[in-house]
């Protein structure tokens, strides 16, 4: 491949926003008054002196083709002379000034089959991974997961009737792309044995030193197998984080016999009244089950309706298991306890119970 | 090209039901002739058969002068799915708070239709505009063409990656800095580290407007900036009094709040603004009636990471609080600072937060020359196991 | 600081020719390795940065990703 270097432009950056903003965020830039939820979806935001910008909130896949980035750029062009947004949660938002305008976009965005909700004490769009799309580590898909989750939870996102808001995400691998460890629920893929080695190609496709450094409870060590140079794993000390994989091709670690799904609940990361908190195991391990994970599906519904039920306006999901205690939510969850649920990696010690401070059942 | 009969029966379960459907997102590309989508059909239609995926690690594939902004990857089933052999993204850095107009979009997928897979992610985990497919000889057209409309690659590998931030000023009163300016700022001032990997590993910036956070910055980011205030919550009683029609302001608002520094005796909100943590929390409940203070700024927290390898991490708290605003230059010396003392002492895959644990936070806080305060922890240590540095001690 | 970009970045090309095959070199190996090399009052951080650039910019060498970002020769050669 030649490249011509001296016609090149690198290091532009990103377009500045400046160009992409409305006539009326330019004109109210850092002088927003106050805003109001006035129905699920919809957003206003009054400024000082008093203009008002209606914002539109519809549901997408996140995995969007041209054609319907076109439909939006037809709706905004229709509706608010093309100017749009999308939220930290895959979510479009089309930016409005006419307030006549609201119900007729949300009556296409509808038609079209992207729903209009999830503002306030809703569950909004789960942020998510790759999954079988594009990933290599994958241990499941992601957006099949999301699209079984979401069409049952679906009342949630079109009204705003949950104790608070509620934050679902996904990642397929423990690398968390997702980042999904501060969600009210986490859905997590998880392999489940130690990686396969390919010792055949190991030397040829990777450095061996950074493979066995690579293992963070130091499971792998050189080996000469079959006349290969290569590596050998301590299957017991394995932890399945998939790290040697990522340095190395030759360390296979997805199986599609003991893939599967974990589910972790309560954690959040906005200040408001608790500080940030980690997701904590709910449970260790459903299967595995396309096209639509009926077993993850089901386990998620339970936890948001039990949440639902039970805790206390404005309480996020860890807030409401801090005040009744672990122990009440698995027997209200009916889920069960198990060793699995034992911490024992690095601050293993931090979430032990040390002291007397329990509730008798 | 050979008509193919398309037979996805697992993946057509999955246009069923109210939520959006990304089988049908990779269908109306499919539909319109792009190859691609097509075989993406078929590989993952095998995928939800057998269990598995089928994409392989990525190797060397990038444009010219950039060690990141493209992640290659490949196919292990290329003869049976050839549109899909090469399978790369390209990450695209967003716009500041994720604005565009109806042009700029169809002037990507212009760039798109032409070049790729006709599949998008609005957007990736990190903030990019994320491309999804395309064959390693296209790469250099569509950045060249990306560029021309004024869009430039985002970040991958063991660089600075695409910064993001919230809505910021443009749409939000909570706003307590520029958080879409900084953002842009801080991109362009690190044009060379985001695009030239030199790094131990990823670093990743983001901007929250407000303790609310709407970026996850705490929990995703190296080095989160998070707005606060230091003067009193400003209040309009009036409208605090018209809240207590649909709000029970003792129940939900004054008892909620973390530090018990509120009062409401049926018609005053009292605070002690001395003991306010700024959690947002009254003023998320009564928005008509509360807002953050005017002397505005933020805070700066460092190390925040999901769990590979050490454990997830929240970021900690370095700088309690900064002009943004004004003081950019500091953030920018701060990151110099702790880059250097990372990138010569980490190791491979060890991001900052990882790092900061090993070596110490006192240690780390000397060597890039912040001085250690309460505020940065929950309490002081318990251990008596200290490292007394007598020698260093005598020469004060 | 009076070593030349070009030289640095011969230096360092040099450098990944030799370690080709035997060991995948970050920008920071290479870094530190050409301030020893040329001591720290002719090179430095800066200069090493403008080095690996003028190598990624004439195709030299280019960037690899295996589960961390490095400087390697590029495929075809």
């Amino acid at each position: 491949m030649s490249v011509d270097m001296s016609k090149r432009k690198t290091d532009i950056g990103p377009p500045h926003h400046e160009q992409f903003l409305p006539p009326v965020i330019k004109a109210n830039y850092g002088k927003w008054k106050y805003h109001e939820n006035p129905k699920p979806g919809v957003l206003v935001h009054v400024g000082e002196t008093g203009d008002k910008l209606y914002s539109v909130r519809a549901a997408t896949p996140r995995l969007v083709s041209i054609e319907t980035l076109r439909l939006y750029a037809d709706l905004a062009d229709e509706f608010c002379d093309g100017y749009m947004r999308w939220t930290s949660r895959n979510n479009v938002e089309f930016l409005l000034t006419e307030e006549k305008n609201i119900e007729p976009l949300i009556g296409k965005l509808k038609a079209a089959g992207y729903p209009v909700g999830g503002t306030g004490a809703s569950i909004t769009n789960i942020v998510h991974t790759q999954g079988w799309v594009h990933c290599h580590s994958s241990a499941s898909d992601a957006s099949g997961v999301v699209k079984a989750v979401m069409d049952e939870l679906f009342p949630r996102f079109e009204n705003m009737d949950l104790p608070a808001k509620l934050r679902i995400a996904f990642a397929c691998c423990l690398n968390m792309c997702g980042a999904v460890h501060c969600s009210d629920i986490a859905i997590l893929a998880v392999h489940r044995h130690a990686p396969v080695v390919d010792h055949a190609n190991l030397n040829s496709q990777c450095e061996i030193p950074n493979v066995v450094a690579s293992c963070p409870t130091g499971a792998i060590r050189p080996a000469t197998v079959d006349g290969n140079q290569s590596v050998e794993v301590i299957d017991d000390q394995c932890m399945y984080c998939a790290n040697c994989f990522s340095v190395c091709p030759a360390m296979t670690l997805n199986d599609p016999d003991t893939d599967g799904i974990s589910i972790w609940v309560g954690g959040k990361l906005s200040q408001a009244r608790h500080v940030p908190m980690f997701s904590k195991l709910a449970i260790p391990y459903v299967p595995n089950n396309p096209p639509r994970w009926p077993e993850v599906v089901d386990a998620v519904k339970n936890l948001v309706e039990v949440y639902a039920k039970n805790a206390r306006k404005f309480e996020r999901m860890g807030e409401w298991i801090e005040r009744i205690g672990w122990p009440k939510f698995f027997d209200l969850t009916g889920i069960e306890f198990t060793k699995y649920h034992l911490d024992d990696f690095t601050h293993a010690g931090e979430s032990y119970n040390r002291s007397l401070h329990v509730r008798q059942r | 090209m050979t008509e193919k009969k398309r037979e996805t029966p697992l993946l057509d379960e999955l246009e069923k039901g109210p939520w959006p459907s990304f089988v049908t997102e990779i269908k109306k590309s499919a539909d319109k002739g792009n190859a691609s989508s097509e075989d993406l059909l078929g590989v993952l239609e095998r995928s939800y058969r057998e269990k598995i995926g089928h994409w392989k690690h990525g190797g060397i594939v990038g444009v010219m002068g950039y060690g990141g902004g493209v992640i290659g990857r490949y196919n292990d089933l290329p003869d049976d799915f050839p549109g899909v052999a090469h399978f790369h993204t390209i990450r695209v850095n967003q716009p500041p708070g994720w604005f565009y107009t109806s042009d700029a979009i169809r002037k990507v997928c212009d760039i798109w239709e032409k070049y790729g897979s006709g599949l998008t992610n609005f957007h990736g985990s990190t903030g990019d505009l994320v491309l999804l497919g395309c064959r390693t000889e296209v790469l250099e057209d569509v950045f060249k063409e990306l560029t021309d409309i004024g869009f430039d690659l985002g970040g991958s590998g063991s660089d600075v990656r695409t910064p993001s931030c919230c809505c910021g000023k443009a749409r939000c009163e909570w706003a307590c800095y520029d958080s879409m300016q900084v953002c842009y700022d801080v991109t362009m001032n690190f044009q060379d580290e985001l695009h030239r990997p030199a790094f131990p590993y990823k670093w990743k910036f983001k901007f929250a407007g407000c303790p609310n956070d709407c970026v996850a910055s705490i929990a995703r980011s190296d080095m989160a900036v998070i707005g606060t205030w230091r003067d009193d919550i400003q209040v309009d009683q009036a409208a605090v009094a018209d809240y207590a029609g649909s709000l029970d302001i003792a129940k939900d608002v004054t008892r909620r709040c973390p530090t018990r520094c509120m009062g409401w005796d049926g018609s005053t909100l009292s605070i002690d603004n001395e003991n306010c943590v700024k959690c947002m929390h009254c003023i998320n409940a009564m928005p008509k009636a509360l807002s953050p203070g005017k002397d505005r700024g933020a805070a700066i927290l460092v190390g925040g990471k999901a769990p590979i390898i050490g454990g997830a991490l929240l970021s900690a708290l370095f700088v309690p609080f900064i002009n943004i605003d004004e003081d950019v230059e500091d953030l920018y010396e701060l990151c110099e600072e702790m880059w250097d003392i990372w990138g010569e002492h980490g190791k491979n895959r060890e991001r900052i937060g990882e790092f900061i644990q090993r070596v110490g936070l006192g240690n780390f806080l000397e060597q890039i020359g912040l001085d250690p305060i309460p505020e940065m922890v929950i309490h002081p240590r318990t251990n008596p196991y200290i490292f007394f540095e007598l020698d260093e001690e005598e020469d004060e | 600081m009076s070593a030349k970009v070009e030289d640095v970045a011969d230096a360092m090309f040099e450098m990944v020719k030799e370690y080709h095959g035997k060991k995948n070199l970050k920008a920071l190996d290479l870094t530190k390795a050409m301030i020893k090399k040329f001591g720290d009052d002719e090179c430095d951080k800066k200069l090493c940065k403008a080095a690996i650039r003028s190598l990624m910019d004439t195709g030299r060498t280019t960037y690899s990703y295996v589960g961390g970002s490095y400087i390697v020769l590029p495929p075809d050669k």
